[in-house]
């Protein structure tokens, strides 16, 4: 069943300041990881328009470790990252906004669903500063909006693995990032369950118009997801543009 | 068996404990957390009321917290009387050395909290205050409830502390395993083995109630 696009329209009265800068996101940093017998660098300078961009490369390429410097959870040894024109991270004049200020979403890999609260619970954390009505509003319209109604009593080790992967997805979304992150949030689930998800990720997207990086090294989710593509090797972007053209 | 030394064991176990809770979650909280290069030196501080003698420690207490001590005296300026040989310097004597009880389990529960959970957290905006009261706290609950419980039963049993800090002055500083010492050195026997035997119960039992308690909330996450 396709999910209506008015579903998923944000809600002016809730929109943030941070939400006015959603934008192109621009990254342009060095980090390094120093070990014993090896040594990595991530030195990545790229343009992320809104739209999903799809981080392709094997493991090991840095795909991660690239989510975990524009979310602030790694500091990057030099460079900058800026949306639009707001600047959360720059090495030159020591910008480091702190992880929980800088309005990104982020869909880890295995999901991070807080065990000891409900569905219902989990989805409200991220905008607990509302008052009731309006996170009452947000969150049932995230819920019906991901098919997840049902669910929001459950805690996430009583529901399915699909379930918890829109339950991490409706969580990340309701807070309205001005950036989303997914690290390979779809891996573990099955062609069917993975399409239904998909369509209501770019059904979202359409009417937020956000920029989505989205990492992966599977070809297919290349190809059926992503606008553009940035091809990772060894820590450096490789290749970029369209799906059809990069793979 | 003179039961005012069995209550006056209780309400130092509770004070302690109670106490203790409150020190030990921001002690265990950096512990676990900070990245300060010398760490170690203040977790080997902590610990080592586990590895030092009671009556070592007891010592250096007696001296840190008598009259011709700064702490010892600015107490007696406020109140007339020192620390040692009181109650109060008990309670304070029995938290040094039951500090690594609650320390140790709060930060293995706080280490024990998938990292993953604490990023989520921060990335939908919540600080590192909310983190820690929504997400690490609840799913320490084992671990704190474990420590508290160790605390409280140290401190039941604890001895060296008591007699160097407290002395044996009944209905202030005499404990129960005060009372089984004297019972002992005045040959009576019998008496000291029925306060013994009062004292392996209650800390059998509490630690058993705890522990089992413990599954259950423990369970009330995972599986509920």
């Amino acid at each position: 069943m396709a999910v209506e696009m008015r579903d998923f329209a944000p809600n002016r009265a809730i929109e943030s300041s941070e939400k006015d800068v959603s934008g192109i996101l621009s990254v342009q940093i060095r980090k390094r990881f120093d070990a014993a017998r090896d040594s990595f660098e991530l030195d990545i300078a790229a343009e992320v328009p809104p739209g999903i961009t799809i981080v392709f490369g094997p493991s090991g390429a840095g795909k991660t470790t690239l989510l975990e410097c524009i979310a602030g959870l790694l500091s990057p040894n030099f460079g900058r990252i800026a949306i639009e024109s707001r600047v959360i991270f720059d090495r030159s004049p020591k910008v480091d906004v702190q992880v929980h200020k800088r309005k990104i979403g982020y869909v880890f890999q295995d999901l991070a669903l807080f065990p000891h609260l409900s569905v219902g619970k989990n989805i409200e954390y991220g905008i607990r500063e509302l008052n009731p009505a309006l996170r009452e509003e947000k969150t049932q319209t995230i819920l019906d909006s991901f098919r997840i109604s049902g669910l929001r009593d459950r805690k996430p080790n009583q529901i399915s693995g699909g379930e918890r992967q829109r339950v991490a997805l409706a969580r990340s979304l309701v807070t309205d990032p001005c950036l989303l992150l997914l690290d390979e949030p779809l891996a573990a689930l099955d062609g069917p369950t993975k399409s239904k998800i998909v369509e209501d990720l770019r059904i979202w997207n359409a009417a937020h118009c956000i920029p989505i990086l989205y990492v992966t090294h599977s070809r297919e989710e290349v190809l059926t997801l992503g606008d553009r593509v940035l091809m990772l090797e060894a820590g450096k972007i490789i290749a970029q543009g369209l799906p059809q053209e990069v793979i | 068996m003179d039961w005012q030394s069995l209550l006056l064991t209780i309400r130092l176990s509770a004070i302690v404990a109670a106490i203790l809770f409150l020190i030990a979650l921001p002690v265990a909280y950096w512990i676990t957390y900070s990245r300060w290069r010398w760490k170690f030196l203040a977790e080997a501080a902590v610990g080592l009321p586990i590895v030092l003698p009671p009556t070592v420690l007891g010592f250096y207490l007696l001296i840190a917290l008598g009259a011709r001590s700064p702490l010892g005296h600015f107490w007696q300026s406020i109140t007339g009387h020192t620390l040692a040989f009181t109650f109060q310097g008990l309670v304070i004597g029995s938290i040094i050395y039951s500090l690594p009880f609650a320390v140790q389990p709060f930060a293995a529960s706080f280490a024990a909290v998938d990292s993953r959970l604490i990023a989520a957290s921060a990335t939908l905006g919540a600080s590192k205050l909310r983190t820690f009261r929504e997400i690490i706290l609840p799913l320490s609950t084992p671990g704190l409830v474990a420590g508290i419980a160790l605390s409280f039963a140290h401190t039941m049993g604890e001895f060296g502390v008591v007699l160097m800090m407290g002395g044996n002055i009944p209905g202030v500083t005499r404990t129960v395993s005060i009372e089984v010492y004297d019972q002992v050195q005045a040959l009576n026997y019998s008496g000291a083995s029925i306060t013994a035997l009062i004292l392996l119960g209650i800390s059998f039992s509490l630690l058993s109630l705890v522990y089992a308690l413990n599954r259950r909330v423990f369970a009330v996450w995972l599986w509920k």
